[in-house]
């Protein structure tokens, strides 16, 4: 069982919430794209991106490999300069010189890499220094919140792929952003480090006020936890919607076995209900009545004589509707 | 500066930590050894036939008088023209490492600008590639005063180790195109392609006379590889080596600043 994790200590010292953050922020797009497009010759990349996150929101940014989640990306970090549109982090145009803004920016893009001679404490030192932190023990705090403490003296080649995933966040976590801006950060953990990991960002985003930028190609793990999510495909943001949204468009049926299912068809298709064979031999009723009030279905068959063996509401697993939206969507 | 220091600090400790600087210095610690050797064979031709294909060698090799003044004049060779390849590897493992490891990207996105980070990393290249020099020529001096080299004077020694400083300056200005191919070719092979190239033309160059207009045949024929010295250089040529290298500069610095990081 996983075990749950608290994170006391991401306390107001450790994340200094009084750096210019006021009131007024609460409400502004933290994060804000507007027509983003990168073409590389004859591909589109990204095609027209417009997008805000707010501020504490954790926004995911789904697609299949290929769709443009790190191009997005690293435009949204000034590594890409946009064909067209612009990118914006605190209402502040990206471009390649913003330093000041990297100040409150963590970002982990694409698999982590480090250097692979240093230690963990050398990697994250070496970004201590770049970040230009007085604090020396910062590298040693966030070695301890992610859970490094035994690997601290470990060279980063000699580190698997789910500790090596975490000194990426470590470096991504050191400075206390207030935007992480996070590239398939789950990749190469096991499930209790990706739970642990969700529960971070949890706190960070509702406890911390740290916006959350976060790509994946997985919606059942990102919407455990995102507030928001867009769906880009082909380059084209092709659906935005908020979590509680996601609940109302999965599909969702009602799936009903029985001794005699020809006669259950005949009844309820006599009803007014309409059915359909699934694909394991089930019968499947779709309508908002059937979903809504299944016991109506259960008391026609038993008073018909025709009593269910099964009777249950299945709801449209999340991948399939991430797939069925992008198919939806096939240029 | 205070970005500049960070930098650099950051920049020495991967090259502390990392075995390519060990195994340069020991690359450069062997080069003088084996002129030594050599120096001591034609020295001592009873020597020749005991070492094999080395006593061959070396007593086919005309070196001139066997003496400090031609010994020198051989480190000043060697570091025209090994320096070049030495530096050229130096400097594509600082550059071109944080493309094949893939961490150019936790550099691009930070307070410090990559304008101080590509900076420093000349700034290391240079420190290491002089570092790399004056072992060579510590180095070269030990071994010739175990060999007992006769001819030795401070007249000869003081401007042949001036000499040295220049070849190896000029040679490590030539370090920055090196940079530049590789950003652009994201990796260690393009400039180190780019340096044996150069390297290769340089004798082609050389051939048709053209050798004092080609940036990196001019350390060698500062150092009088060539046989003909220095006297065919002119304000021309140095002028053309310090635009290489401010180009190789500023081709580095915008590289980095506005091509697209992928």
């Amino acid at each position: 069982m996983a075990k749950v994790i608290t994170y006391g200590l991401y306390n107001q010292s450790f994340w200094c919430f009084n750096r210019g953050v006021n009131k007024l922020e609460i409400m502004e797009d933290v994060i804000r794209t507007e027509n983003l497009s990168k073409y590389f010759d004859n591909v589109h990349a990204v095609e027209s991106v417009s997008l805000k996150v707010r501020k504490s929101e954790i926004y995911g940014f789904l697609g299949l490999n290929g769709a443009g989640k790190t191009t997005t990306i690293r435009m949204l970090l000034g590594m890409i300069r946009p064909t067209a549109g612009s990118a914006f982090l605190f209402g502040e145009k990206v471009s390649a010189g913003s330093c000041s803004l990297w100040e409150r920016v963590g970002y982990l893009v694409e698999t982590p890499s480090s250097y692979p001679e240093l230690t963990v404490w050398g990697n994250l030192e070496i970004i201590r220094r770049l970040r230009r932190m007085p604090d020396k023990k910062s590298v040693e705090v966030v070695i301890g919140k992610l859970r490094l403490t035994s690997y601290r003296d470990i060279k980063a080649k000699n580190l698997s792929l789910g500790n090596a995933q975490r000194l990426g966040l470590a470096k991504a976590l050191l400075h206390h952003p207030d935007i992480l801006i996070l590239d398939e950060p789950a990749n190469g953990l096991d499930p209790a480090g990706i739970v642990e990991i969700r529960e971070l960002f949890g706190d960070l985003a509702s406890n911390h006020g740290v916006t959350i930028f976060i790509s994946s190609h997985i919606l059942g793990e990102i919407s455990k936890f995102a507030t928001r999510i867009g769906i880009i495909h082909e380059g084209r943001l092709i659906r935005e919607l908020n979590a509680d949204q996601l609940e109302r468009l999965l599909d969702k049926r009602l799936v009903i076995n029985a001794r005699n299912k020809e006669a259950v068809k005949l009844m309820l298709i006599n009803h007014g209900y309409s059915i359909n064979l699934s694909k394991n031999g089930n019968l499947e009723v779709t309508g908002k009545e059937a979903i809504n009030h299944p016991e109506h279905i259960a008391s026609i068959l038993v008073h018909a004589g025709l009593p269910p063996t099964l009777l249950k509401v299945e709801e449209e697993d999340l991948e399939s509707y991430f797939l069925r939206t992008i198919e939806g969507n096939v240029k | 500066m205070k970005n500049i220091f960070s930098a650099i600090w950051a920049e020495s400790l991967k090259i502390y930590r990392s075995k390519i600087l060990w195994i340069t210095i020991l690359a450069f610690v062997f080069i003088p050894f084996m002129i030594g050797v050599l120096m001591f064979v034609v020295k001592n031709p009873e020597f020749s036939s005991k070492l094999g294909m080395i006593g061959t060698k070396a007593a086919m090799l005309r070196f001139g008088n066997v003496d400090w003044q031609t010994y020198f004049g051989l480190l000043n060779q060697i570091i025209a023209g090994v320096g070049l390849i030495g530096f050229a590897f130096v400097t594509s493992w600082v550059f071109g490492r944080e493309y094949s490891d893939r961490t150019v990207k936790d550099l691009l996105a930070l307070p410090t600008p990559r304008s101080s980070i590509v900076l420093s990393k000349f700034i290391v290249v240079a420190i290491w590639c002089v570092l790399l020099s004056f072992v060579l020529f510590a180095i070269g001096l030990i071994v010739g005063g175990i060999i007992k080299l006769p001819g030795w004077s401070s007249e000869i020694a003081f401007p042949s180790a001036y000499l040295f400083m220049v070849i190896s300056l000029l040679t490590i200005l030539l370090c920055t195109p090196v940079a530049f191919f590789a950003s652009y070719g994201r990796g260690y092979l393009p400039p180190i392609g780019f340096a044996i190239l150069t390297l290769i033309i340089a004798q082609f160059i050389g051939l048709v006379g053209l050798g004092p207009y080609f940036p990196w045949a001019i350390p060698a024929l500062y150092s009088g590889a060539t046989g003909v010295g220095s006297a065919q250089l002119g304000i021309a040529s140095y002028i053309i080596l310090f635009l290489t290298s401010i180009f190789g500069l500023i081709g580095t610095l915008a590289w980095w600043r506005y091509a697209d990081q992928y």
